[in-house]
Order: C-alpha cells, then structure tokens, then sequence
C-alpha cells in the first residue's frame, strides 16, 4: 500500500511529554499514517513494554525547547502530557502557539486539568483513578475499593486525546481554526459512571458502592470448570438464558418476574454458581451466539492471542524493537531469557480504513531526518 | 462565536443502550446535529431500563436515558415496515454519517447494510459499533460492556492479588464508554478521508478490540516473554508503597502512591513514620505489608479532604476514591465547572457533566436536554424531508412513527 493512501497522510503530529497519555493518544494517528514525532518525556515515565506498544511507529528527536517550538509550529496538531504551566515555561504557551499559527491543535492532557485548586496535584494512575469514581465502584464491598489492572485512567485520558485531536483537526480543515483543548483524566472518567452517578444525584440517593462481579444473578462473573466467565442478561434475554440453563425450577413465578427475581437474587445466584461449574469457556461461547446469550468468558492476553477471528481481523501487529527487547518491571521466576524478535501488540482499531504497523525506534533516532524534513535541515 | 468542531455534519444515530449513545453525545457536544432514531416497537432500552411506577412517560423521564442522549434530536421510525425503511434512506440523504451498534447481523437484516446506505448517499460514513465486529467467527456473539471486559483481557488483569485472587469486574460497564470514545475518532477519522478524497467509508468497530487496545503492554509481556497476568491488588510494581487506605468516616478511602525516595520521605515524616524514612525502593517493596500497616494507622484518624491536601502540599501523589455523591461536590471539578444543570420539561433540576472535551476557545455548552420519544418527528419529517402533512400522518396511522412507544414495559 502506498502510505499517501493513509487517512492521515501528510498530517504532522508532535507528541511532547510522553507519558502514556500522550502517547496513546497519538499512537493509534501514527497507524492511520500521521508523522507523529516524540520527543521524550523524563526518563521512566513509560515501561519498557509500554514504550514498545506505545511508541512504535513514531519518530523520535532529541530537541532543546527552542527547537520544539519550532517543531510545533511546523505541526498540525501537539499533544502534550506536561505538568499545567509547564509549556508556557519553555515559551510554549499552547495559546500563543495557535496565536502564531491558527489552524494548529493543541490538546493538553493532565490528571486534573488546567485550572482548578488540583491542577499542581502530582498523580500516579492509581490516584488519578480514584479521583474519578469508576474506582469507588469496583472490587468487593468488604474490601477496598480496586483500582483496574494496566493504567486505565491514563489510557482513558489518551483514548479521548485521540478522537477529540482530530476532531478538533477536522474542525480546523474546515473552519480554517484550530482549538486548545484542556482535558483531564478526572473529568474523563467523571463523566462515563453509567447509571451510578446519575442515578445517586437525580434520586437523592447514598452513594452507589461496590458489587464485586455482581450486579445480580443475571449480571456477573462466575467460576467455570476451566477459569472465569459469565453472563449479562437484560430482561429479554432471561428467558433463553434460563432455556439454556436448563432447570425448571426457572420457569417459576419468582425468578420469571422481574421483580420476584431480585429479592429470591441469593438462591437463583446459588442456582447459577452450580450450572456455571460444569461449562468450560468453550463451551459458553458456543451457547451465547446459539440462543442469543450474552455470554463472556475471562481471556487472558495469551488466549486473545491465539484468538481466530482477532487473527482474522488482523487486529495485532507485529513490532520490531529495533534489538532492544524491554525488560519487565520486575523480572519474574522463568521469564527471563526470552524476548528475541518481534512483538505482538493491539494495532488497527477498527477496519476500513488502512492501517500501517510501526517498529520501535531509539530515542533521538531520528533527529536529523525530522529537522530536514519539518524544519527544511535547520538546526 | 467561534464554532464547534462537528458544527455542520449531520448524524444518522441508529445506537441504544450505552456504547453508542455515549459516541453520539459527545459528537453531539462537537456541535454536530444528532438525529436519534428509535422504532416504536424497538427504542432503546435504556429509556425503560429503571423502573418508574409512578411517572406518566417513564420513556421521556428515565435520569440513564437523559444522561447519554442530550443534545440530540429524536425521530420514531420503524425501520421493519418497508415505509419506515424508505423515509430513513431519504434521511440518510441527508446525513454525512451514519453511526450503530446493533447485533452484528440487524443492519444487513434490515436492508440497510453500507451498500444500501451508500445508494442514497454515496458518500456516506457507516460507523458500526458491534461487539465483536462485523466479521470474524465471534461476530455473532451477543455482548454488552461487561462482556466486551472480560472477552478483551481486561478482567484477567484485575484482582485483590494473593493465592484466591479472582479476575474482577470494572464498576461500570466499561466496554461501552471506551467503545463510544473510540467511535468518535473514528468518525472524525472518516470525516477527514472523505474531506480529502471525496469518498466516504463504512468502519467496523469491534467494541473488544478497542478495549483490548486499552492493556497494549500486557500483550508485550505475553507475546516476549510468556508473561500472564498477575493480579497487584492496589500495589504496583513500580511505585511503593501503593495502596488504598480507610480514612475517619464511612467508607471513606484514599488512595497513595510513592515513586521515589523523596517522596517516601515526605509521606513517612507527614503520618510520623520517620523512622521508616530511609528505606529505598526494594526495602519499600519488601517491607510493604508493614508499612501499609503505618499508612493505615495514620489514616484512619484523617478526615480524607484535609489528608489529600496535606499530602499533596507535602509533594505526596494522593487522593480520595470519590464516590457517586461525593463527585459532585468535589472542589476541583465545581471549580472548573464541570456540573451543569439543563432545565427539562419531565424532569426536576439535577446536575449533569458538562463536556470533557474543554476547546478552549470554542467552550462548548450543554445546549438541550436529551430529547422526548418522537419530539423532532415533525421538524425532521416536515421541515428537513419535506413530507407533506398527510404523508406524516399516515406514518403515524401505520404506525411507523410516533410519541410513545409500544407496550413499553421495563427493559
């Protein structure tokens, strides 16, 4: 394929801070054909793994502050992961960038936002979680409130960097003006608490708390003979989700109607435990499209990469390290002594829009060559 | 007024439940107008999802439903009747995008699959939000956010830790706003190609692949070094201590995480464990359950507001797990006013999230609360169409239209 073929060919990006917001937010507009161009963050904000997943596919310069100005006001679009301020220290005021150059974007992504009595506050991903209530909702009422495996609050906040950056890059195409766009990954999250929030403040309720991996009967995780999955029916489905269970004791008054059912939730969860034992993953994969079950199975990487219809999709890509395999954060019994070779990683998004995979550069790498090319070989 | 990114693209929004309203109400933040249709006998669950036994239209006045769906447009159409069908592609005329997230197989069933769509309009932009996608040997499966987690790997990387540590699911339905998220880039994505070529594009999301690209490093630790997942509980293998701790008052937590030395120091000397304070990194790790045990002791006589502030003031990464009450209140995003109330006809004042998209210089408002069933009938059919009168009013009589659903009962 002819990479001027991609969405976002001839589309210049400049990534500055680098930590996983940023990063993710422009690594999926370097597989639909941006120049996106990294400058590097403090060293150790992203883990070998994640630089790996997250960088791939991008160029990498070594630029003093002086240089990155110009490099943005050579871009179309910036997206940056500093500290509030800490642009306009080094003359990069995001408003007096677009002042110079209208048409640019510039999307500002931060735990807490631009302004407000939290915008100095430091976070980790775990803080940055808490604060914006998804947390207070997961885990088990008895224990504390759990914080999501990988760094969801992060990648929440450079998910929508992504699609608000080229919202706001159509909007500049268009109406011929860019945007700076303050997005925090509290607000992210603040926003998205399904019935939760909403349904606390417009009742007048207590808070909405933990549930562990039920919602109720219908609606949970449970162990299965070979690991985890579960079911997510709404009231149409309950039906054939009892067919397929199989006991007739179901079919009763108390666990047909909808409301019978939650106060007799405790047996029919009993009930439920029971009959999930006996099924594998397979084989609650094979019921759900059959009879029209919302039936999951707990996949772990491993199997996800063994997926057929992932494969099928071509949903990963395959990135070289350029000889410099990560290493973990911390090694683990029989995990060391591999790590040659190339890396399967989530690539494209979606399909119908063509996609090219990336390898992983060296820091710096590319320096040269993207000066020549933005900046027409100036230093 | 400087204008809003969408201002001029107009959106077909054929999406229920969470996933792709939650698109559709941020396309519709951008400034695009967004025209939800719903059938009669088929309109979108969420509407009648929590029971209101005493409300007169539990359709127009369900708090989930206004949430996700403000700011858009509602026009009834039943899209089985053949009628119904033929006014939507004149709709679709009309439009430059075209966004769903049903079962992989209804838009096909329908006859409304891209090449249909694309016949009365070329270049439209088809944006399908299935759950597994639109091929593939999953693509029947049926599944909404909390399938979507486990099936994308992201509950095998939750859990409390230890030897009984079970994967656990995310508090909410995560799958669908990651999904929703997403699908917006993707149709800016779509805008942006057609801008430059002329053509539209039909985009097949898979609301599992967009929430496995949510764990990308797991994926690098298993395909290089055959690494599974290891449940941390609130720890971390990078910062210690990392934990959740139980603060004066019911269930009230904070949560405190160290990444170096001298924050360490800072937080020992702050809950008077400075004796502790010299430990490094490994000691910090190795002595962790010790040291949670000195957090915890602190922190159960601090009121959680006052300790947060103190820790930060102290350079410490700390805050509260905001709960659903306390979000609304909490200081920061009053201050930068985040909470917003739209008046509406059925409903009383509540607060609701303004954008989290903050163009600066745009600053897009809450325009309108989500919209009654059937409201736009009307305007779109008469005004935008062109339908004459008694045209809508045989739509009404076979009932391809309406202001109220067909038998609603609870979803």
């Amino acid at each position: 394929m002819d990479d001027s073929q991609l969405s976002l060919a001839g589309v210049r990006v400049l990534e500055i801070g680098g930590g996983i917001a940023a990063a993710y937010a422009t690594r999926w507009m370097a597989g639909f054909g941006a120049d996106v161009v990294r400058s590097e963050g403090a060293d150790g904000e992203l883990t070998g793994d994640e630089e790996v997943y997250l960088v791939a596919g991008k160029r990498r310069v070594a630029a003093d502050s002086a240089e990155l100005r110009r490099l943005a006001l050579a871009a179309d679009i910036v997206v940056e992961d500093q500290a509030p301020g800490a642009l306009a220290a080094t003359a990069m005021g995001p408003l007096d960038l677009r002042a110079e150059r209208p048409a640019l974007v510039v999307v500002s992504l931060t735990p807490f936002g631009q302004t407000g009595p939290y915008a100095g506050y430091k976070a980790t991903n775990i803080v940055a979680h808490a604060m914006g209530g998804i947390m207070s909702l997961t885990g088990a009422a008895d224990r504390p409130p759990l914080v999501n495996g990988g760094s969801q609050a992060f990648y929440l906040a450079g998910l929508n960097g992504f699609s608000a950056a080229l919202t706001a890059y159509f909007g500049a195409l268009v109406h011929g003006e860019g945007d700076w766009l303050d997005i925090s990954a509290q607000e992210c999250a603040a926003g998205m608490t399904e019935l939760y929030a909403p349904r606390t403040e417009y009742m007048d309720l207590p808070a909405g708390l933990r549930s562990g991996n039920h919602i109720s009967a219908v609606w949970g995780i449970y162990p299965l003979a070979d690991g985890f999955g579960g079911v997510c029916a709404l009231a149409r489905q309950i039906p054939a989700f009892f067919r397929v269970v199989g006991d007739p004791d179901l079919q009763e008054e108390r666990f047909a109607d909808p409301m019978q059912r939650l106060a007799n939730d405790d047996e029919l969860r009993a009930r439920l435990y029971a009959w999930f034992a006996t099924k594998t993953k397979r084989d609650l994969l094979e019921l759900g499209p059959a009879h029209k079950v919302p039936f999951g199975a707990v996949m772990t990487p491993a199997d996800l990469l063994a997926n057929e219809s992932l494969a099928e999709r071509h949903f990963f890509d395959e990135i070289a390290t350029a000889g410099r395999p990560p290493a973990p954060v911390l090694p683990r019994e029989g995990g060391e002594g591999r790590g040659e070779g190339r890396v399967r990683a989530p690539g494209r998004p979606f399909l119908g829009l063509p996609w090219r995979g990336g390898d992983l550069h060296e820091p710096g790498a590319d320096t040269e060559a993207v000066r020549r090319d933005w900046l027409g070989g100036l230093a | 007024m400087k204008k809003l990114p969408l201002e001029g693209v107009r959106i077909a929004d054929l999406t229920m439940m969470w996933a792709g309203p939650y698109a559709t109400r941020i396309l519709a933040e951008m400034g695009a107008e967004v025209i939800k249709i719903e059938s009669p006998r088929a309109w979108d669950n969420i509407r009648t999802l929590i029971p209101q036994p005493d409300a007169p239209e539990p359709w127009n006045s369900s708090f989930y439903f206004n949430y996700y769906n403000r700011d858009k447009k509602s026009l009834t159409l039943d899209l089985a009747q053949e009628r119904g069908r033929q006014v939507f592609l004149s709709l679709v005329a009309h439009c430059d995008v075209v966004i769903e997230n049903y079962r992989a197989d209804v838009l096909d069933k329908l006859r409304l699959g891209y090449e249909v769509l694309r016949a009365a309009r070329p270049d439209i932009i088809l944006v399908s939000m299935a759950g597994f996608g639109k091929t593939g040997p999953e693509r029947d499966n049926v599944g909404f956010g909390p399938i979507i987690e486990q099936m994308a790997g992201m509950t095998s990387l939750t859990g409390y830790g230890g030897p009984e540590s079970e994967p656990t699911k995310t508090g909410i339905s995560y799958g669908d706003p990651v999904a929703g998220i997403a699908a917006v880039g993707a149709v800016a994505l779509g805008l942006i190609q057609r801008r430059k070529t002329g053509a539209g594009c039909f985009i097949d999301l898979a609301q599992r692949e967009t929430m496995a690209a949510m764990i990308g490093e797991a994926f690098v630790a298993q395909s290089l070094r055959s690494e599974g997942p290891l449940h941390y509980g609130n720890r971390s293998p990078r910062f210690a201590p990392q934990g959740v701790y139980q603060m004066q008052g019911e269930e009230q937590w904070i949560a405190v995480s160290v990444r170096s030395d001298d924050e360490w120091r800072a937080l020992a000397t702050t809950i008077g464990a400075g004796d502790l304070a010299g430990l490094r990194f490994a000691e910090r790790l190795a002595r962790h359950d010790e040291i949670d045990g000195r957090i915890s002791g602190w922190a159960a006589s601090q009121l959680p507001r006052e300790a947060m502030e103190t820790l930060q003031a102290a350079g410490v990464p700390a805050g509260r797990v905001l709960d659903t009450k306390e979000i609304h209140d909490d200081p920061n995003l009053v201050a930068r006013g985040y909470w917003v109330r739209l008046p509406h006809p059925r409903m009383h004042s509540w607060r609701q999230p303004a954008s989290a998209w903050r163009l600066v210089e745009a600053n897009p408002q809450l325009r309108r609360h989500a919209p009654l069933f059937g409201e736009h009938n009307r305007e779109i059919l008469g005004g935008l169409l062109r339908l004459p009168d008694e045209e809508i009013a045989a739509l009404e009589a076979a009932g391809i239209i309406a202001d109220a659903p067909v038998n609603p009962g609870v979803g």
